[in-house]
């Protein structure tokens, strides 16, 4: 017998706790799980479910909760819109002042007239352009709320629209609001493929196979 | 004897989208990190432990890699840090133990009542050399003791490399005997069980 067998020896004297000795604990715990918002969630999509059968197939479908990171992930979409109408307003706000060595498109520097010529065009283009970006960060929030797998592929992009972007910027103003985007758009992307939120995403897909092809559930989504 | 923990991983993963299945790990798990707690630190500071334990792992459950199906290293980890910050009551528990040695039970095979006699009457000296101890060998000590926990087990439990945790083993075994060898006590218990 060695020092070992004596430690084991000696962890005899103490048994396992009688049941009631970890009822103050487990009552925590239920506590915790009950204050936990996926709990919530998972009742009252219950609730709903429960009030609105799918017709079609008479079955009750219970959509799984998006995870704590799914729910981060679409706050700090949200927060990209946010940034990228910024930087529009910001290039809006700045594209009086834009000067002729500032311009130059696929390797042809524009001269001080053209720029006159050009300047609608150019803002019409950062308009759009930037409504655009605003309204796939939105779409890309809401699909990633709804368990919708393409909304990680598309969140990557967006990542990479806004590295692109990292590379034009002016200013002290453009270049906080385009790092604070970027980062918050790469901070999106890792809460989106943590393991709950992939987790998330294939329960989503499963329950989605499982629906009834043309029933209100499916038209629902 | 290990509860069956297969598919902790499984709990865990569906306690993400349905938080209340956690409670299953926690009654799976709970009686054998309780008595890990009160072997440690005592019993009336292990039942909040095993509280803490179990809310810390429910709070960060989305981290946990589901590639692990058992969950019991894990929960090892988090209990064996909350011992860490209670470090004071960790050692008062060892000195409760030197003060305090519980009678031997009368009952049972002669030899079984007087090895318990002899570890007992080592048990003093067995606590003030687990006081002495490093913190981190303690913990990787007491894990493979106690717990029974593998050596990739406690290497997860405390996030060190499987190599550090057989460096610290060693470390802890070598002190244990030093402090052991020599005494009265150790040459009656090197006697009895020679002669087993």
């Amino acid at each position: 017998m060695n020092e070992m067998e004596l430690l084991r020896e000696v962890a005899h004297e103490t048994p396992l706790p009688a049941p009631g000795e970890l009822a103050t604990a487990r009552a925590r715990l239920i506590a915790a799980i009950a204050a936990d918002p996926s709990a919530g969630r998972v009742q009252a999509v219950a609730g709903a479910t429960v009030s609105q059968p799918f017709p079609s197939s008479g079955q009750l479908v219970l959509r799984p909760a998006a995870p704590v990171p799914v729910l981060d992930a679409v706050k700090l979409m949200c927060g990209g819109a946010v940034g990228t109408a910024v930087q529009l307003i910001i290039a809006l706000f700045y594209l009086g002042d834009i000067r002729a060595y500032h311009l130059t498109l696929l390797g042809h520097r524009f001269t001080a007239a053209q720029l006159i010529h050009w300047r609608p065009l150019i803002a019409a283009l950062a308009i759009v352009v930037g409504l655009v970006e605003i309204g796939l960060w939105l779409w890309t929030a809401r699909a990633a709320g709804r368990g919708k797998s393409r909304a990680r592929i598309m969140s990557l992009v967006l990542v990479g629209l806004a590295t692109l972007q990292l590379g034009g910027i002016h200013g002290a103003a453009d270049l906080f609001f385009a790092v604070s985007t970027w980062l918050t758009g790469l901070a999106a992307v890792w809460q989106l493929w943590r393991p709950a939120s992939t987790a998330f995403f294939k329960s989503r897909a499963v329950s989605s196979n499982h629906a009834t092809p043309g029933s209100d559930a499916d038209r629902r989504r | 004897m290990r509860p069956a923990a297969a598919d902790d991983a499984a709990v865990i993963e569906r306690s993400w989208r349905e938080p209340e299945r956690f409670a299953l790990l926690f009654d799976r798990h709970a009686p054998h990190i309780h008595r890990y707690l009160a072997r440690r630190a005592g019993r009336e500071v292990a039942d909040d432990l095993v509280a803490e334990t179990f809310l810390a792992a429910f709070a960060k459950r989305d981290r946990y890699d589901l590639q692990h199906a058992d969950a019991r290293p894990w929960l090892y980890g988090i209990a064996t840090n909350l011992v860490g910050q209670h470090r004071r009551d960790e050692v008062r528990q060892y000195r409760i133990s030197q003060a305090v040695a519980p009678e031997p039970e009368v009952a049972g095979h002669a030899d079984r009542v007087a090895a318990d006699v002899t570890a007992r009457a080592m048990r003093p000296l067995l606590d003030t050399a687990l006081a002495a101890l490093q913190p981190g060998d303690r913990d990787a000590l007491l894990l493979i003791a106690w717990e029974q926990l593998t050596y990739r087990e406690v290497s997860r439990a405390l996030a060190i490399p499987v190599g550090t945790v057989r460096s610290r083993l060693h470390r802890a075994r070598t002190k244990l005997r030093q402090a052991l060898a020599g005494t009265e006590a150790a040459a009656a218990y090197k006697e009895l069980t020679t002669n087993e």
